[in-house]
């Protein structure tokens, strides 16, 4: 057997040995979470190094958004589409090996069936690479450790493929029996993991009601931003920093959820930092304060002030490092000299201020976001992995 | 995996069967080593969510507490606090000099030293004598220090007179000084909680008057003669930054 006819078949061993890794990491570090802490993520090329429990690494962004998991209304989490790819991977893996050892002898069935089912992780991949981009904004490392794994693995495909010289020139002879049993194969693959999970996910219920009330939840001097639309049809509280990745995180999943639109939104800022808020000795998120007050300042157009703000954090972020005056420059661009000089006047300030007591008075964490449905606290952990899980039991009318 | 019958080329069968032996161990193999390990990750978490370790403890939103909130400092303001009637519930606002002198038990000496750590967070507003109008510099200190609240929970008003006319009138003067400011904050800022952060004393010219040094704090006529008796035609305000 020449070396070079097993090439396509190496290149399956190597994306399905590589891929394997990094959907592993990826599913274990989503099984870690289901204890309702924070953990140490995975978040990086080299298969097995962790980057830390910090909120901010696009890794855990991309575990907590709406699109890394199945089945979110009905399992806390939902089903990481990892296991998807850690099936995949093992039936891939098992058929490069076959097709290795097999050598010349390997049927024309065969490498069809491979240079065909060998693509579909590369489409998955590209599909999620496109969320990832468009969606969520950032490039999670294990997430592109699989996209390469898929692409080591499309390449396996494309020289088998090569090899078939004109798969449609000839039919091939013989019976149909195989392909369709390695296709069921796969499916059986790719299957397994998830239904073995979500066999085993603990139950979540218990601990969703668990977190607190908001003690008092009217503010007496009408200071909160009302975000309120047609469709809104449950009230909730929420406390967010416009600078704060998290918060953004958070907001973009309400909306992804399609859940933003349908509360009642009465919204206290809660700029984690200390040039408004006693409640910190040295500024989190510089610059959120005045952030916050442009925000107060938007008026009727508040939410749309705060989602630009979300939408450009780096930018804000980046300018407010530099200086406040960098940072009300890009304010006044977008939102014009009226807002500017709002951001400066007393009653911006003492509304702010306000919202900030109305935290105080309620003894809420110091940390963002927080959210309450009436004047039930959502745990954190419901907030982010389990959003659409919390949502569903505690307010099924807001998830459509 | 299956050897495939319909191959084209000419293959070893046993090979062929070998080859998929190998494959089907190899896949079930990694999939059963790392299905288990998932399974036994989650249930790892799940024994864990059971019997939960202590939550780290977080901090929570509360009122400012700064340095200068001693015991001692606390003691004091409590006592205004509770008598009078800035705790919730109670009827009666404000304290006259006789209740100051005896709830502080303190010198008035003792008393105005306990504020000094509030000189920059307060002002002295001053007033014509006899009078209790606010002027318009006045106004503007007192709506400045309003604004200022931070985490404040309580608005301090300590009204005074100088020693200028008789003790009786002194005390009214100073409880109309008290009462002018509050009714300018109610007028300015329409807080329907204002009752239950401003706190009022009124001490005539009978406790713990002012000395001149005061003129260095912030007053509301800055750059304006101040003496020993100017500075006590005056009302001190200030947000306290203390949990109470």
């Amino acid at each position: 057997m020449h070396p070079q006819s097993r090439t396509y078949a190496i290149f399956g061993i190597a994306g399905s040995l590589l891929g394997l890794v990094f959907a592993a990491l990826s599913s274990v570090d989503y099984a870690e979470h289901l204890d309702r802490h924070l953990h140490d993520v995975h978040c990086s090329l080299i298969p097995g190094l962790v980057s830390g429990a910090d909120e901010e690494n696009p890794c855990r962004a991309a575990m907590y958004s709406a699109y890394s998991a199945l089945f979110r209304g009905s399992y806390w989490g939902g089903i990481p589409i990892s296991l998807f790819a850690l099936g995949a991977f093992s039936f891939f893996l098992g058929f490069s090996i076959y097709l290795f050892f097999a050598g010349n002898g390997v049927s024309t069935k065969a490498l069809a069936f491979f240079a065909a089912a060998g693509m579909t992780p590369l489409a998955v991949s590209l599909l999620m690479f496109f969320i990832s981009i468009t969606k969520i904004g950032s490039l999670c490392k294990t997430c592109v450790g699989i996209y390469l794994s898929s692409a080591l693995l499309a390449v396996g495909a494309f020289l088998a493929y090569r090899k078939l010289g004109d798969p449609f020139g000839e039919r091939p002879e013989g019976k149909w029996g195989p392909p369709v049993l390695w296709a069921l194969a796969l499916l059986g693959f790719t299957l397994l993991p998830s239904v073995v999970y979500a066999g085993a996910v603990p139950d979540q219920k218990p601990y969703l009601r668990s977190c607190g009330k908001l003690e008092k939840p009217v503010e007496a001097h009408n200071a909160l931003i009302r975000m309120r639309t047609p469709a809104s049809v449950r009230s909730a509280t929420l406390f967010e920093d416009p600078l704060c990745p998290t918060c953004r995180a958070f907001h973009q999943r309400m909306l992804a959820e399609g859940a933003f639109d349908r509360l009642d939104v009465q919204m206290a800022l809660f700029p984690l930092d200390s040039d408004c808020n006693w409640m910190l000795t040295n500024p989190l998120h510089p610059g959120a304060c005045t952030v916050s007050k442009a925000v107060i300042c938007g008026g009727d157009q508040a939410r749309q002030v705060l989602e630009w703000a979300y939408d450009q954090q780096d930018d804000l972020v980046k300018a407010a490092k530099a200086s406040d005056a960098q940072l009300r420059a890009l304010i006044g661009r977008r939102w014009g000299p009226q807002v500017l000089s709002c951001i400066d006047a007393p009653a911006t300030k003492l509304k702010l201020n306000h919202q900030l007591h109305f935290a105080a008075d309620n003894a809420i964490p110091v940390s963002t976001p927080q959210m309450y449905l009436g004047d039930l606290k959502v745990c954190d952990e419901d907030t982010d992995l389990g959003l659409r899980y919390t949502l569903g039991q505690l307010a099924p009318e807001v998830v459509p | 995996m299956t050897a495939d019958p319909g191959r084209v080329r000419k293959a070893d069968p046993g090979g062929l069967r070998t080859a998929a032996v190998l494959g089907a161990a190899g896949a079930l193999v990694a999939l059963g080593a790392l299905v288990l390990t998932v399974h036994a990750t989650v249930s790892s978490a799940s024994q864990r969510l059971q019997t939960p370790a202590q939550k780290s403890k977080v901090a929570v939103a509360a009122n400012a507490e700064e340095a200068y909130c001693t015991p001692r400092f606390k003691e004091v303001l409590e006592r205004v606090l509770h008598s009078c009637g800035l705790a919730e519930g109670e009827a009666r606002r404000g304290c006259k000099p006789a209740d100051v002198k005896t709830f502080a038990s303190i010198s008035g000496q003792d008393f105005n030293e306990l504020f000094t750590p509030l000189k920059q967070r307060g002002a002295v507003i001053l007033f014509d004598t006899g009078k209790e109008d606010l002027d318009a510099s006045a106004q503007k200190a007192l709506e400045d220090r309003w604004l200022d609240r931070k985490g404040a929970r309580y608005f301090f008003v300590v009204g005074r007179a100088s020693k200028t006319g008789t003790v009786e009138s002194n005390r009214a003067l100073s409880h109309r000084r008290a009462n002018s400011i509050q009714f300018f904050l109610k007028d300015k800022f329409a807080d329907s909680e204002l009752d239950k952060r401003v706190g009022l004393l009124w001490l005539g010219n009978e406790f713990a008057q002012l000395d001149k040094d005061f003129c260095n704090w912030q007053t509301s006529r800055s750059g304006e003669k101040c003496d020993d008796e100017s500075i006590n035609r005056s009302a001190f305000v200030s947000w306290v930054d203390c949990r109470l």
